[in-house]
């Protein structure tokens, strides 16, 4: 099986610059037994690419950014950083070492500043850290990426609770961006925001990928706005991977039967079509991701399920070129 | 999602204008977006940007309770470091003329010679042994004090009574009416066995300002008439004392004695400065055992709240077996191991006790703090950023627990002034003649219904101290805490 080329559409995409294989973050949560956050996740991510990573809460989105970046050591599987094999088990040096390469935007904007830094040291620190700026040029500096995420440079020697969340997520982007990474995971940015706001900073990194040329991993809950930011779509569902594709086969050609309820579920914005609709909600319980049986993962809420999902685990493959999925259905 | 917008709003247009449905599968760019991009709307509110201690210098100034409460701590200050260069009383001296004395400020005393003796005047023209009936008896046409009386002595001169061949010599506390007879004079004091003898000297050691003298004249039985001389003591002072103080003085002057504003203890020393000097031991012992309780506090649970895991348990293990053990049996142990005796001052096993005692819960209350906080995602940030261990705990883990720790050093200092106080007062502590405001109030309450300054000075010294460190932390609590940063 190799699911890490079968993800990468067609080959006019350069090979990836973030390859994910097998990857998988268990918690012990008590003595021998471990809840499956991330379960076996493969992933290819191209150069000047954006991926959207869509999924319910608690699936392990979350964890699946924070395994990337080495905030959770890996419990198996590896990740690639250009050709390199990025550590299972981040020391301090290799935070310094892979910082100006892959950097993070988290999710909580109110949690994510330290409430004793005024914007200035937040935005300067990593700079500061690696001796980037020289201790007369960091105003300026600052300056510049504050105006950068559309925050005035006067807000530099104010604390983060004075801002709003919105703002707060800019100066997570600029603290993120100062670095200069080549590589941007993005943790939900803008689901604690208002959709005014999320379409400014939704802008705002899609200026910022053109101009910078980085690569995201967009983690999102809201499905027509990972579909306007990225080039190629991902659908975990407890842990593990179900769907990826070009973002438009995905949203409107979906092929697994969560990504399709998924979608359905997804609010339309013409209000005559949306009265209309008729609503298929998903029945059943999310299963526990501790000690998980074998069988796909949604066969009990799976409308289409069949008796082969109830005990053999899907395999992840190509379906369409370009368009992977997890499913039965499909074999 | 649109419909809830109304149609002249920014937003609203910028929803409308691109088409978000599914079906036409329109691709959008950032230009469809760009009208409801007001960033700078929101942001037209603002005001100066203060630095980090000149806000927290700005926020207790507004705050009353914490401005009287920093005046306080300023005042105990003054009075423990500057006190003994203004008032420069020997906090040990004795004076045993003036035990258990209340406040006094500007005290006179006139000085005597008690050496001198006194012998009643005795008169020529009147017969010694007169015949003349009781009934018929005058009371004495005059009495008065011979010289100035003092609690040594009261000398008392009279006129002679014709008739009268002795005279009874009564004393009482209460102005006598004069109408039950002599019932009501009080103590017989004594008896003058001839009636040209008319003067007498009460040298009973005199405790009150004020008495009643009576005189009444007798011929074998009482007579019912007599003649009352109300005595006001002044205060004295020996002769062979006065001269101490100022050589040059004589009998009769009056000389000006140090003032005791706080009044003296039992062994008249001044209260005052030995309240100063107590107030070094007490506020010496308050601010070190916290101060190095909270340093050890932060570097065990800073320590186990960082590294986690086994290490973590282990001291965590340990700090629960040290808040188990009994601090009053450590006390005396420590007294024993350091080798200080009974009547001995411990300050140091005292301190050493405190402090080793007392540390876990600083500790605890660290570990839990950074624990958290290790989880937080600006920790997390930093770390991303390439941030060291070092550098994470003394940026964001320590600052971010500045608050629990000043928090915990409030408690900590009223309670190790307590802790002194409770230790001194029942003799485990600091012992005589080193002063305490503990070993002050010790003394005290044992003359506390005669004398109860001597217990209420050091008392209140103890309850002001521990309510204004209480109040001074709470004021100094909001001013550290950004987020009570006020936004007017
Ligand atoms: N440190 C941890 N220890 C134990 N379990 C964890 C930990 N972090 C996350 N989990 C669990 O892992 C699962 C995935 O969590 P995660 O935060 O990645 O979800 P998510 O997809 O980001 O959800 P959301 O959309 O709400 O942010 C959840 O069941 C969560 O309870
Ligand atoms: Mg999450």
């Amino acid at each position: 099986m190799n699911n890490q080329n079968s993800s990468t559409p067609g080959s006019t995409l350069p090979k990836g610059i973030l390859e994910i294989r097998n990857l998988k973050k268990h918690f012990e949560v008590s003595k021998g037994s471990f809840l499956h956050a991330v379960d076996g996740i493969t992933l290819s991510i191209g150069k000047n690419e954006v991926v959207g990573l869509v999924g319910e809460s608690g699936c392990g989105k979350s964890t699946l950014g924070r395994t990337l970046v080495g905030l959770y050591d890996k419990s198996s599987g590896e990740v690639v950083y250009q050709g390199e094999k990025l550590p299972s088990r981040y020391a301090s040096s290799d935070f310094k070492k892979y910082s100006r390469e892959i950097q993070m935007i988290f999710q909580d904007p109110y949690s994510s500043l330290n409430p004793r830094m005024t914007v200035r040291e937040i935005i300067a620190e990593g700079p500061m850290i690696h001796k980037l700026w020289k201790s007369d040029e960091v105003n300026e500096k600052v300056g510049f990426w504050l105006k950068r995420v559309g925050l005035s440079a006067d807000h530099m020697s104010r604390y983060a609770h004075e801002f709003s969340g919105g703002q707060r997520q800019r100066i997570g982007i600029a603290r993120a961006l100062a670095l200069e990474p080549k590589v941007i995971i993005c943790d939900e940015p803008i689901s604690a925001l208002d959709v005014s706001v999320q379409a400014q900073v939704v802008n705002l990194l899609g200026e910022l990928k053109r101009t910078m040329g980085l690569t995201l991993l967009f983690i999102a809950h809201d499905l027509s706005m990972v579909r306007y930011v990225s080039d190629r779509m991902a659908v975990m569902y407890l842990g593990s991977m179900v769907e990826v594709g070009p973002a438009n086969e995905v949203y409107f050609r979906p092929l697994h039967p969560y990504t399709q309820s998924l979608i359905a579920s997804n609010p339309e914005p013409d209000p005559e079509k949306e009265r209309s609709r008729t609503h298929t909600v998903l029945k059943g319980e999310i299963p526990s991701p501790i000690n998980l049986k074998p069988g796909c993962r949604f066969a009990g809420r799976c409308p289409k399920a069949m008796t082969v999902c109830q005990s053999v685990d899907p395999v992840f493959r190509e379906v369409k070129p370009g368009h992977s999925t997890a499913c039965h259905l499909y074999a | 999602m649109s419909q809830t917008f109304s149609g002249d709003s920014g937003v609203a247009e910028a929803v409308k204008s691109s088409d978000l449905h599914p079906g036409t599968g329109a691709a959008f760019n950032a230009d469809d977006f760009e009208p409801a991009v007001r960033i700078n709307r929101f942001q037209g509110l603002s005001r100066p940007s203060l630095s980090y201690w000149s806000d927290a210098w700005m926020r207790p100034k507004k705050n009353r309770k914490a401005t009287v409460s920093l005046a306080m701590v300023v005042f105990l200050a003054l009075f423990t470091l500057v006190g003994p260069f203004l008032w420069r009383i020997d906090p040990s001296a004795q004076d045993m003329a003036r035990i258990s004395e209340g406040p006094t400020f500007a005290k006179t005393a006139v000085v005597i010679d008690e050496a001198a003796s006194w012998t009643a005047p005795e008169l020529s023209g009147i017969p010694a042994a007169p015949t003349a009936s009781a009934e018929n008896l005058l009371a004495p046409a005059t009495l008065e004090a011979d010289g100035v009386p003092s609690s040594q002595a009261v000398r008392l001169k009279w006129a002679p009574v014709t008739g009268a061949s002795a005279y009874a010599v009564y004393r009482s506390e209460t102005k006598p009416s004069g109408k039950v007879g002599t019932s009501e004079l009080g103590v017989p004091i004594g008896e003058v066995d001839a009636g040209n003898k008319v003067g007498y000297e009460d040298t009973f050691n005199l405790e009150r300002s004020e008495y009643f003298y009576s005189i009444v004249p007798k011929n074998g039985e009482e007579a019912s008439k007599f003649t009352t001389l109300r005595v006001v003591l002044p205060s004295t002072i020996a002769l062979s004392a006065a001269q101490a103080l100022k050589s040059d003085i004589k009998v009769g002057e009056t000389l000006h004695l140090s003032a005791h504003p706080f009044g003296t203890d039992y062994l008249g020393r001044d209260l005052l400065s030995r309240l100063m000097s107590g107030a070094r031991v007490s506020l010496f012992i308050g601010f070190f055992a916290p101060l190095v309780m909270i340093f050890l506090g932060i570097v065990i649970g800073g320590a186990a709240g960082y590294t986690g895991g086994r290490t973590d348990n282990l001291l965590m293990a340990f700090a629960d077996f040290v808040l188990a053990l009994p601090f009053l049996l450590f006390m005396i142990l420590f007294k024993i191991a350091f080798g200080v005796g009974a009547g001995e001052s411990g300050i140091f096993p005292m301190l050493v006790a405190m402090v080793i005692l007392s540390w876990p819960s600083s500790a605890r209350l660290v570990r839990g703090q950074i624990l958290q906080l290790r989880e937080s995602e600006f920790v997390m940030a930093s770390k991303l950023l390439g941030a060291r261990p070092i550098y994470l705990l003394f940026r964001h883990l320590l600052p971010n627990t500045m608050g629990v720790i000043l928090v915990s050093l409030t408690f900590a200092i009223p309670s190790a002034i307590f802790t002194e106080a409770f230790l001194s007062f029942i003799g485990m502590g600091v012992a005589p003649p080193t002063p305490s405001w503990g070993s002050m109030c010790n003394d005290g309450i044992q003359t506390f219904l005669t004398h109860p300054h001597e217990f209420l000075f050091p008392a209140i010294f103890i309850s002001i101290t521990v309510l204004s460190f209480n109040l001074l932390g709470d004021g100094l609590r909001d001013a550290l805490d950004p987020r009570m940063r006020s936004t007017s």
